[in-house]
């Protein structure tokens, strides 16, 4: 009998998914069974969110802001919005604030040192705080 | 439990591969795409994770199950992963029952496997 690999079809280490899962203080255990559903699922969302994402995209260049676009359209992908925001440009950003101080009406202490909002993704995750690493 | 904060996203390189499966070929994808949409399905899996937990809690129960994961997917109202889930479930268990036989001989080793016990 040829046994069919279900395993196989996945691309995600479930190692990773489980320590992912195991990191919500309300999970300590994590069977076989969920832990092959979530990867699965997570997977298909993957592949989901890319495939209406490249919808949005032209030229076959799929960019950031095509993914925020569909998160912030589809009101189930609210729990990515705090973490794929809309993106702006400085000059956006600029007149935004402009339209917002008019509203305000003449309170002068906004001044135009704007902000840089462009955000660079790359907040660094090096951990570089020497905590006890105890290693298990 | 994870030992770096690394740990708690999903590799970018294995994304980007299921991505690029998913489009057509020849689709180029941005940088920040790519770490955006994996960043995407880390998130996901806590949230799903959380949503699939909420269940067991309700029902008084202490172990997650698969039933648990699928029933999450109404829940957070991601319905039309429910199907091919299934599919894919059941071809789990097949295989998982058939892993089982295989290795059953030889000791029974019980880690806690609770799989397929039909069919």
């Amino acid at each position: 009998m040829a046994t069919p690999k279900a395993e196989k079809d996945l691309h995600l280490p479930l190692s990773r998914v489980k320590t992912i899962m195991k990191s919500s203080p309300e999970v300590d255990a994590v069977g076989p069974e969920p832990l092959y559903l979530v990867t699965k699922v997570t997977e298909l969302f993957v592949t989901d969110l890319a495939k209406r994402a490249y919808k949005n995209s032209e030229k076959n260049f799929l960019e950031y802001k095509h993914i925020a676009e569909v998160v912030q359209q589809d009101d189930t992908l609210d729990f990515l919005r705090e973490i794929m925001p809309r993106k702006i440009t400085v000059r956006q950003f600029k007149e935004m604030m402009a339209k917002k101080a008019a509203k305000a009406n003449d309170s002068d202490e906004t001044s135009e040192e704007s902000s840089e909002e462009e955000s660079s993704d790359e907040s660094s995750s090096g951990n570089s705080n020497s905590n006890q690493e105890n290693k298990s | 439990m994870a030992e770096k904060l690394e740990d708690l996203n999903l590799p970018l390189t294995v994304v980007t591969r299921i991505v690029k499966e998913a489009l057509p070929d020849g689709v180029a994808i941005s940088k920040e795409a790519r770490t955006g949409l994996a960043k995407a399905a880390s998130v996901f899996v806590l949230y799903v994770t959380s949503a699939a937990t909420n269940i067991v809690k309700n029902n008084k129960r202490k172990a997650l199950t698969g039933q648990d994961v699928l029933e999450a997917m109404a829940d957070i109202e991601f319905d039309r992963f429910v199907e091919p889930l299934k599919d894919a479930l059941e071809q789990y268990k097949q295989v998982a029952f058939a892993k089982k036989q295989a290795s059953g001989k030889k000791k029974d080793e019980t880690e806690d496997v609770e799989m397929a016990e039909d069919e």
